[in-house]
């Protein structure tokens, strides 16, 4: 073996490496685009161009759809009534993926959006992300809630709830599943024959109860009809596509909705989820382990640095540069100092634990008070108008 | 100002003729005038400011080749027979009435302004047998080809398809005759499709086809970002200039001889405003207008340059807004 060999072979390897990253890419970049075809969905790039003051995750594209936000603007402008509804499974702490949709809340709580947080530790439950429900209702409260007030929101413009602990919710379910067909549920969720496995109890359930959740700002008790949008991954589209027939039935408006893309894993196996602790940052993680998640994380970039520095990496497919780019950044210079390769993977992922760290330490600083606030944010209004 | 400098004026001219194409028109007609030409309608919500930027515009280009030797008829055409059509039997005679009040209002602004625009009103000529025997010629050409029958429909608006099918397509061949001899047309991006049919007819016949010049759309004045967003394509198209009360909103449009400039002032302080040079700006568009008027006035040949000096942010938003309103108030508004 001659001593250019080794050299030769890492080079192969680097360039393998650096196909599949890029191959990766394309079906990125191609993912969403045909989503959005699919879904007749608009793109936001019209919102940031007319907007005043666009969210930074709209500005960099990260939430890059809506589907009907015209019928929200003129609140927005006007400073007319409006809600925001995003919910979550609490079957582990909030990690940065989770961050990411609550900062975009936040950004429309400025905007004069009454948010709604609805716990869906039933969901967690019924789907057996949760051992119990008493599980998952403790880590809502224990870990979810709190991290939620850290973050900053309005105690006045935000409503809180833990769905097993807000009964009402299951009467609001009940009001809107007299208008759910198993027809209509089945055809917007895909299914049409036989799905073997599929608990059509546990669809049908959830179905009624996110539509209830999504519909619950509209109810009297709430000030009736007004806009509401939806944030959402792309995954939860066919939930707004029935909340959407539901509401027409129910003389509400149909509510809107922002598509978000997801945060990609730490470990590069998909989106961030609580669901591989691995694959997430979670806002409660000592300091070490955050710190050991990015140094080990996956990358877009190359094994060898040479290559790396002459054919730069590839962001796109990159879990620290979203990390970074999602949370931390104000425009896209990550991806063009990692494209450019002007900047390797170990120099991003120092500056990556920096960035997570500072937050990291001033968000679990938060925590504390955080907890003793928690009554201040839980909605106990009860619906008294389907009773009547 | 010249003839170069007024076609590249920025935030007034969307899409024009290359300033040698008009020069050469006008000597190919020579010694016949060059027929420049302005036509709109109007509704009973009054005569618009937005309209003025076409009357200004035709008459600063008439101005130009003027300048350079060029016999010029610069033509302002109200089309009342055009905007009776589709009003009740009733109101006939109050459009009527109100196209002659739109040519009377022309005059004044030739008056105020030395615009020197002829007026012309399309009841005096529509029913004429030289009118008649060209649209029926146009007719017979068009029917022949199902291109440009197809062409011809889609001048129409969908929601109006039947009704003017019934009609033989007549307001549209009533528009496609009056423009066929025509040299330079001015008008809203929006006319692009009658011109378009004016010029293939005008080809099959082996005339000279119609040079279209477009100015900037007009967009409604004190409406937020919202309206805009949830208006898509309105960039492209904007509302009908010469109409008030275009899509209803005569509430949001200075009206000549009605609205007050406290009222116009407290519009553009509410108006969306975008340093995005692709996006609409009412709030330059008035300001241009305005502009052209003062101009006229004080004898000034000077190009334009409000559109580069907002862009470049020589002028901040709030202040174009304000400089806006005062001349508007000064230059149009107190003349009427």
């Amino acid at each position: 073996m001659t001593t250019k060999e080794p050299k030769e072979k890492l080079e192969q390897i680097a360039q393998r490496q650096h196909e599949i990253k890029v191959s990766a890419r394309e079906e990125e970049l191609a993912y969403y685009p045909h989503k959005m075809k699919e879904f007749g969905l608009k793109t936001i790039g019209r919102f940031v161009q007319y907007h005043p003051s666009p969210s930074k995750l709209m500005k960099l594209g990260v939430t890059f759809a809506h589907k009907d936000l015209e019928s929200v603007v003129d609140a927005m402008a006007n400073k007319e009534p409006w809600a925001v509804v995003s919910g979550l499974n609490p079957s582990g702490p909030l990690h940065f993926g989770h961050k990411q949709v609550f900062d975009e809340l936040l950004w429309m709580q400025q905007q004069g959006a009454d948010v709604y947080i609805p716990i869906t530790n039933d969901e967690s439950y019924v789907v057996d992300k949760a051992k119990s429900l008493a599980e998952s209702r403790r880590i809502a409260y224990e870990q979810v809630i709190p991290s939620i007030i850290a973050m900053g929101f309005n105690p006045k413009k935000t409503h809180i709830f833990v769905d097993s602990d807000y009964l009402d919710i299951y009467n609001v379910a009940m009001d809107v599943s007299k208008l759910l067909s198993l027809n209509r549920v089945f055809g917007v969720f895909g299914f049409g024959k036989n799905e073997e496995g599929e608990n059509p109890g546990t669809m049908f359930y959830r179905s009624a109860v996110q539509i209830a959740q999504i519909l619950l700002p509209q109810y009297p008790e709430f000030g009736g009809s007004k806009p509401v949008v939806v944030p959402v991954g792309i995954d939860q589209h066919p939930y707004v596509l029935l909340a959407r027939d539901v509401a027409k039935r129910k003389g509400f408006l149909s509510p809107a909705a922002v598509f978000t893309k997801f945060s990609h894993g730490l470990d590069g196996k998909g989106k961030m989820t609580s669901s591989r602790p691995e694959s997430a940052i979670f806002l409660t993680d000592d300091p070490k382990v955050a710190e050991k998640k990015l140094k080990t994380a996956y990358t877009g970039g190359s094994v060898v640095a040479s290559y790396q520095r002459e054919h730069g990496g590839v962001p796109e497919i990159c879990p620290v540069y979203t990390l970074r780019t999602y949370n931390f950044e104000e425009d896209n210079r990550v991806a063009e100092q990692c494209s450019s390769g002007q900047m390797l993977c170990s120099g991003c992922k120092e500056r990556g634990i920096e960035q997570v760290l500072d937050y990291l330490a001033d968000h679990q600083r938060r925590l504390p008070e955080a907890r003793m606030r928690i009554d201040e944010y839980i909605l106990r209004t009860p619906i008294k108008s389907i009773l009547e | 100002m010249r003839l170069e400098q007024l076609l590249s004026t920025k935030g007034l001219v969307q899409q024009t003729p290359k300033a040698d194409e008009i020069r050469e028109r006008a000597r190919l007609v020579s010694p016949q005038p060059i027929k420049l030409f302005y036509g709109e309608t109007y509704d009973e919500k009054g005569n618009t400011l937005d309209s003025m930027k076409y009357y200004f515009f035709v008459a600063e280009l008439s101005d130009a080749l003027r300048e350079e030797g060029f016999t010029v008829d610069p033509a302002i055409l109200i089309a009342d027979t055009a905007a009776c059509r589709n009003v009740k039997n009733e109101l006939q005679n109050k459009y009527m009435m109100l196209g002659t009040n739109r040519a009377q209002f022309v005059e004044q602004v030739n008056e105020v302004y030395g615009t020197n625009l002829r007026v012309a009103q399309m009841s005096r000529y529509i029913d004429s047998q030289e009118f008649v025997r060209e649209r029926e010629e146009i007719m017979q050409i068009c029917k022949a080809d199902p291109k440009l029958m197809e062409g011809v429909e889609k001048t129409v608006p969908e929601s109006k398809l039947d009704i003017e099918q019934r009609k033989g397509f007549l307001y549209s061949f009533d528009e496609i005759t009056t423009i066929i001899d025509l040299d330079v047309k001015v008008g809203p991006p929006r006319e692009d499709l009658y011109d378009n049919i004016a010029r293939q007819v005008a080809e099959e016949r082996g005339t000279k086809g119609v040079q279209s010049l477009f100015l900037t759309p007009t967009f409604p004045l004190g409406m937020n970002w919202a309206y805009f967003f949830a208006n898509e394509g309105i960039e492209d198209h904007g509302i009908t200039a010469y109409k008030a009360g275009s899509k209803q909103l005569h509430r949001h449009r200075a009206i000549i001889g009605r609205s007050n400039s406290d009222y116009i002032k407290q519009l553009l302080m509410d108006s969306f405003i975008s340093t995005d040079r692709m996006l609409p700006n009412p709030v330059l568009d008035v300001g241009i207008i305005s502009e052209m008027a003062r101009r006229r006035l004080e004898q000034d040949s000077l190009p334009i340059t409000l559109a580069d000096d907002f862009y470049s942010g020589k002028i901040a938003p709030d202040q174009l807004k304000n400089i806006v309103g005062k001349s508007v108030e000064r230059y149009v508004l107190s003349k009427f």
